[in-house]
């Protein structure tokens, strides 16, 4: 679509030219009206003047020539002529015209008449016509004409000052057009900023900041937020409802499946049944959780308090075990993941560890140059280089020795790519075991780009699958 | 050992219930967070069980409520939220160990077991002296590897004495570990469980203070 600057400039611009082009064709049309009224009322005084003369002289109309004494008579082809056809058909013409006649109407009429002609043996003229009556009855055909050069010279010279004129408005006109656009634009500009920015720190935008045109779109933007904000919340109460719902019975059926299989009955089956109802409502649930994540979720957490908290649980539950932590992490260090998604990540990785480790398990979290870097590390078996795709996979146990679901390494993965973040299963260099080393990206500017459509996708068809 | 055991599910409490009276336990159990709160301020329990989502009142304002008034019974939560950060709270809040539903119940039984070893200082599931030898893990008992029958009552009050070995054991303080909240307490019948504790286990065991309690000589 046609974004909103170009459409004001587009139409501003045509607004512009076309208002201008009428008001010049029009003020161009009063000029030359207003010139042409001027030159034929000189003309009509010149033909005046010709009939006062000729009502003076007209017992021997030979001596008009000097009664006019202008001398743009006497010079020929000057472009000033008068003309003057007796009753009987003489004809008394100025010096100007030399031995050329005017043209004119073949029928002088008693009103006057002005019209401009071509004169193919002078030039084209306007001219001024008039059979006059003498007072002794006699009629006389008077015509005075005057070349339209000088008119046209002058329309010329209006023209041309009027298109000058014409070019400095358009450009003025052009102008304010860009600068109405740009403060027009500025709230939205300022919108698009705000939104972007607040998105980040999770606030509302304030209605009265902006134009009351903007306002309501800042309303609906602000009820979009709270809505995003909800459904999520919402998902994430319903996915922990549904694990209460669904895990206290399970846990029940299975402590009586327990105790009647401590008799006589064989229930194998049934409690297989039940370890693989369990195993898929991990699963779904964590699917679940991880669908709600990612892009949909734009809080910043402080990665440096959730590290101090695991610290705090596996370095108890490590203790009790006589295994040794070691923690290293650099203080006031912030993500943009949510808090429980980062803790998730976390706990199963640290589980993993406390779990395979011999003696000694470590996190280092520290900034590097391409985002922040986790790294969880132990001295336990590890695992070999051709299994870590399997190892990845939900549901997969590569060693069945301990208890597990399967769903740890899975989870943290899923959840950490909905964040575009990477987890890389390596080789403890310090440890000796297994390292899961995770890559945090730095924070993105989330105004400018929308979130990768790869990704959108596997989140929508596993919410699909569930 | 009297562990109360706060969880709103009935049916799951007396599979609970039953599993660690087995044991020799003395479970009181609450089905809602606003008695859990008040029975685990009020009574000397030796080990809390705490579901996380109980009606009323939640498991961790409980938690930290107890804490903050100093009580540092051991506390295990319960938990039907699979996110570590329930479990983060709930350690922070002062538990003592965390198990997500649904769980067997035998890891429960060695949860419990393990915290009040814990809290007791002993590292060791097994009580051995002048060849008795008693498993705190199952109540049972042999004196030079014979096996001892003991009832459920001998097995508390043995129980609680191992667990507080080198400590001198009142007759009230005794009895508030070895019944129910609401059981008929009658102190008397303390000095019967001492007596045929003695009879099977050899009369060495247990010191009797005249008038003041009984005593297992520390470790």
């Amino acid at each position: 679509m046609l974004s909103l600057r170009k459409r004001a400039w587009i139409s501003g611009g045509i607004a512009a030219l076309v208002s201008l082009s009428v008001g010049t064709l029009l003020l161009y049309s009063f000029l030359n009206q207003r010139v042409l009224q001027r030159f034929d009322r000189a003309l009509l005084d010149r033909h005046t003047q010709i009939v006062v003369a000729l009502n003076s002289v007209s017992e021997d109309p030979a001596l008009l020539g000097e009664l006019l004494f202008d001398p743009d008579y006497q010079t020929p082809f000057s472009g000033r002529y008068w003309q003057v056809t007796g009753p009987d058909g003489q004809l008394f013409t100025s010096s100007s015209l030399l031995d050329a006649t005017l043209p004119g109407p073949a029928e002088a009429s008693s009103t006057l008449t002005i019209l401009s002609v071509a004169n193919p043996e002078v030039e084209e003229v306007r001219l001024a016509q008039q059979l006059i009556t003498l007072e002794d009855g006699s009629t006389w055909t008077v015509a005075v004409a005057e070349t339209l050069a000088e008119l046209n010279a002058e329309r010329l010279e209006t023209r041309r000052s009027l298109l000058a004129a014409f070019a400095l408005v358009a450009v003025i006109g052009l102008a304010s057009v860009l600068v109405q656009t740009a403060s027009i634009m500025r709230p939205l500009d300022r919108l698009r900023r705000d939104v972007a920015h607040r998105w980040d720190r999770d606030e509302d935008l304030s209605e009265a900041d902006y134009p009351e045109e903007v306002a309501p779109l800042v309303a609906d933007i602000n009820g979009l937020l709270a809505r995003n904000r909800e459904i999520i919340s919402r998902s994430r109460r319903q996915a922990a409802d549904l694990a209460h719902a669904l895990k206290t019975p399970s846990a029940i059926l299975r402590n009586e499946l327990s105790v009647l299989a401590e008799g006589t009955h064989d229930l194998d089956k049934a409690l297989e049944a039940l370890d693989r109802v369990d195993a898929q409502l991990g699963r779904s649930l964590a699917r679940l959780r991880t669908a709600n994540s990612g892009e949909a979720t734009q809080t910043r957490t402080d990665l440096s308090h959730s590290v101090g908290r695991f610290a705090r649980m596996f370095g108890m539950l490590a203790e009790r075990e006589g295994k040794a932590f070691r923690i290293a992490c650099e203080p006031g260090l912030t993500i943009r993941m949510d808090a429980q998604d980062v803790e998730e990540v976390l706990g199963n990785l640290l589980d993993n560890a406390l779990k395979w480790c011999r003696s000694r398990m470590a996190l280092t979290v520290r900034k590097q140059p391409q985002g922040i870097e986790v790294l969880i590390e132990d001295d336990g078996p590890g695992i070999p280089e051709a299994d870590r795709a399997e190892a990845m996979r939900p549901g997969a146990r590569l060693d069945t020795s301990k208890p597990g679901t399967g769903l740890g390494l899975a989870i943290a993965n899923d959840l950490l790519q909905a964040y575009g973040a990477t987890l890389a299963l390596e080789d403890s260099a310090t440890l000796g075991g297994l390292a899961v080393r995770i890559t945090l990206p730095p924070e993105r500017v989330r105004a400018s780009k929308e979130p990768p459509r790869g990704q959108a996708a596997p989140q929508a068809s596993r919410a699909g699958n569930l | 050992m009297r562990i109360l055991l706060a969880e709103d599910e009935v049916v799951l409490c007396d599979q609970i219930k039953r599993l660690l009276s087995a044991e020799g336990r003395i479970v009181d159990v609450v089905h809602d967070g606003q008695e859990a709160g008040f029975l685990g301020s009020t009574e000397p329990y030796d080990m809390i069980i705490l579901d996380i989502g109980l009606p009323i009142r939640d498991g961790i304002s409980i938690l930290k409520e107890w804490r903050g008034n100093g009580i540092t019974t051991p506390v295990l939560i319960l938990t039907a939220r699979d996110g570590w950060s329930d479990r983060v709270d709930g350690l922070d809040a002062g538990a003592d160990d965390y198990l997500t539903k649904p769980f067997h119940l035998p890891e429960l039984a060695a949860r419990v077991r393990a915290a009040l070893r814990r809290s007791s200082g002993r590292t060791n599931p097994l009580f051995e002296r002048d060849g008795v030898v008693f498993d705190t893990r199952h109540g049972r008992a042999t004196v030079h590897g014979v096996p001892v029958d003991l009832t459920s009552q001998e097995v508390a009050v043995l129980t609680y004495l191992i667990h507080n070995a080198g400590r001198l054991i009142s007759r009230t303080e005794l009895s508030e570990h070895i019944y129910e909240y609401d059981g008929d307490r009658d102190s008397n019948t303390i000095a019967v469980f001492i007596n045929r504790l003695r009879k099977k286990l050899g009369p060495e065991l247990i010191q009797t203070m005249r008038g003041r309690g009984y005593m297992i000589d520390g470790p």
